[in-house]
């Protein structure tokens, strides 16, 4: 399976969507769309998410599937809510920016 | 080597270093506490043994004999007086919600080094060798003649005894780091604070249980 890059390999700077495909019928559509929140995140970060999603969001059985402690668990976690809050903020400086 | 075992080899490798240097990766908590407590006690055996006594946070002095429980009880207050400062430091900066028992878990954990110092320090050589350069220093007249042999063995528990004390005091960092999610600069100056604070109140309260308790 392909993995969706996030990040621009040249410069590091977060990707857009230009294109979007309709497999059925080859619609095509054009245009300039940020990532979901969640699809911003690494690789790494979005099956961290889809673990804890599948453990009902319980840190405990989160460190138990990870085979890691109970703080390294939460630290993660809080360096992706960190993460998520951050480009939230960029993105709306940047609406405002553009109104 | 094929690349598979070459990786296995240094995945191996990382997670040696990182059960070495950062065990709290994967323990915290009461499993932590527990092994912690048990390492302390165990200490304080082997210390009643040798007349070893970690009279301060890092200190590690042989000699005075004394009753039994005072030594696990030296242990239980390097352990306790650096846990409470560390938690409401960990209060102030940490940005993070984080448990008790994770701070005095790991932070308990983190004295496993010294059960090592307890068992090196063992050996009736470091007394002597110590009483011997007491002696020396203070230009009296030695109490016992030291040979050779005691002073190779004095040495390599010298060497060891300040390996042991930089291992825990990484350590000590370590759990305060993960146990309340805190880095940089700030979580080093408040360790070193708690650490030298705590170095001097543990001083204190160690002689006063010597001199009262014994």
């Amino acid at each position: 399976m392909k993995i969706l890059p996030t990040t621009c390999p040249a410069c590091n700077e977060q990707l857009k969507v230009k294109s979007l495909i309709c497999e059925n019928c080859s619609t095509e559509i054009q245009g300039s769309y940020d990532l979901p929140p969640l699809g911003q995140l690494s690789i790494d970060d979005q099956l961290f998410l889809l673990d804890f999603i599948k453990v009902s969001g319980s840190l405990k059985d989160m460190a138990g599937l990870l085979k890691l402690s109970y703080p390294t668990i939460r630290n993660r976690l809080d360096e992706i809510i960190e993460h998520i809050k951050i480009t939230e903020s960029s993105r709306q400086n940047k609406r405002e920016k553009n109104k | 080597m094929s690349e598979i075992a070459l990786n296995s080899t240094t995945t191996f490798q990382n997670r040696l270093t990182q059960w070495l240097f950062n065990p709290f990766m994967f323990v915290a908590g009461l499993p932590a506490l527990s092994a912690g407590l048990a390492i302390i006690l165990i200490s304080g055996f082997f210390c009643w043994l040798g007349n070893t006594h970690f009279d301060g946070v890092i200190d590690c002095h042989i000699g005075l004999a004394t009753q039994w429980w005072i030594f696990p009880a030296e242990g239980l207050i390097n352990w306790i007086l650096l846990a409470i400062p560390l938690f409401f430091f960990g209060l102030i900066i940490s940005k993070s919600s984080f448990r008790l028992i994770d701070v005095f878990g790991t932070q308990a954990l983190a004295r496993g080094p010294y059960l090592i110092t307890a068992v090196v320090m063992l050996p009736s050589a470091n007394l002597k060798v110590g009483n011997f350069i007491f002696a020396k220093l203070t230009q009296t007249t030695p109490v016992v003649a030291v040979n050779l042999a005691d002073i190779f063995i004095f040495a390599v528990a010298m060497l060891l005894g300040i390996l042991m004390a930089v291992w825990m005091v990484v350590l000590m960092y370590r759990a305060y780091s993960i146990s309340c999610n805190v880095k940089g600069p700030k979580a080093i100056v408040t360790f070193i604070i708690a650490l030298i604070g705590t170095e001097i109140i543990s001083k204190f309260a160690v002689v006063w249980l010597l001199s009262n308790m014994r």
